[in-house]
């Protein structure tokens, strides 16, 4: 049943000469594609006489070249389970691997922490970098104080001081110490 | 050798009870890890594989290294088998990759196909091709020359020709096992089967025309 089918399947599946030779030659034909392929050979005595001498060396080949016995089985044997079990060893991770992948992940974690650490380290100094230029900025009195004494020989406890703010454009002096305040006068 | 033949095998190189299990059984088995049950195939086929091998190579040797490196390569890969073809036939297939595929390494070394160790002188006493005990010494010579004879023939065809010449003549595989074997399609099969053919019709016609 299975020689049938795959009869069915090989002309099928058969295009050039060579393969419709072959399977001529090894009857796997079937009869209607044997009588077309016959149709078309030249020489029909031909090709019988060589589908004959190549039966001739099918059967001196199959006569001589039986299957060589094999010597030693038991030895072939052994010898195969020794180095199936040689080699399954040389596959299966070896104890002292262990030690190495945990050492080689402590200096991996090792390493990720200190990363961390530093970037933790360098995001607080920043903030505070920050803050502090932050608190300057966002200062809103950039203050110049301005001590200057008024005329000591008109007012020798009085003093003058000056609050300056940039955004707004903004000064303001102030005066402390005078008993009256001249209106010509001014501070220096 | 056919298959009627290979069950044959099977009987004397195993227990009956092991001959029972089949092989799938066993292949299942041995993809648990079970290296027993991989033995027990190691026994139905190491006899018809190192034949093979032998007739590819013609040295006793090299058969028996290709062999073990087979085997090896089926237990290491035994896992990936999903059975969609026979264990025989799977393990055929790593067995001509390894063979052509060592074949190829030594013609690409410019070892000379045929090989000088496969001298008459080494056709060990105890294989099956060497004629009995009782046959007359011409007769023992004579069938020693044209093993020699066939056996430079095959070393004249590449890997691939030679693979799928002994498989079809003296296994008696079908084409579509052998395509399976070689990983071809039923198609190169046939057409290396004419071309081995040819070339070897030519080389033995006195042989055979004469036996």
């Amino acid at each position: 049943m299975r020689v049938k089918n795959y009869k069915v399947c090989c002309g099928m599946f058969m295009k050039t000469f060579e393969e419709k030779w072959t399977a001529w030659l090894d009857d796997e034909l079937t009869g209607d594609e044997r009588a077309a392929f016959e149709a078309t050979l030249e020489d029909r005595a031909a090709a019988e006489a060589e589908k004959n001498q190549a039966r001739k060396l099918g059967a001196l080949l199959k006569e001589q070249l039986q299957p060589r016995a094999m010597g030693n089985e038991e030895f072939f044997h052994h010898q195969l389970r020794e180095r199936i079990a040689r080699e399954s060893a040389a596959e299966a991770p070896a104890p002292n691997d262990t030690p190495v992948l945990r050492e080689t992940w402590w200096s991996i974690r090792r390493l990720l922490w200190l990363g961390a650490s530093s970037l933790a380290v360098f995001a607080v100094c920043t903030f505070f970098v920050l803050r502090q230029a932050s608190v300057q900025d966002q200062s809103q009195y950039l203050t110049q104080i301005l001590n200057s004494r008024v005329d000591p020989n008109v007012s020798p406890d009085a003093t003058v001081s000056s609050f300056q703010t940039k955004e707004d454009r903004v000064t303001v002096l102030w005066v402390d110490g005078l008993k009256s305040l001249p209106s010509e006068y001014a501070a220096k | 050798m056919n298959r009627a033949h290979l069950r044959q095998t099977m009987h004397t190189e195993a227990t009956p009870a092991e001959a029972d299990v089949p092989d799938a059984e066993l292949v299942r088995q041995a993809q648990t890890g079970d290296t027993a049950a991989f033995d027990q195939l190691v026994g139905r086929y190491r006899s018809r594989i190192f034949g093979m091998i032998y007739n590819m190579v013609h040295n006793e040797q090299d058969a028996w290294d290709l062999a073990q490196d087979s085997f090896v390569k089926a237990w290491k890969s035994i896992a990936r088998f999903r059975g969609q073809s026979s264990f025989y036939t799977w393990i055929y297939r790593i067995v001509m990759n390894v063979t052509i595929d060592s074949l190829r390494k030594k013609q690409v070394r410019g070892a000379t196909e045929f090989d000088d160790a496969i001298q008459l002188k080494e056709i060990d006493p105890a294989s099956r091709t060497v004629p009995h005990a009782d046959a007359l010494p011409h007769e023992n010579l004579e069938n020693q020359e044209i093993r020699g004879r066939i056996d430079a023939a095959i070393a004249e065809l590449s890997p691939d020709h030679r693979a799928v010449i002994l498989m079809k003549e003296i296994e008696g595989m079908q084409y579509h096992e052998i395509a399976e074997s070689l990983g071809c399609s039923i198609g190169t099969v046939m057409s290396r089967l004419f071309y081995a053919r040819k070339k070897l019709q030519g080389l033995l016609r006195d042989v055979y025309e004469n036996v």
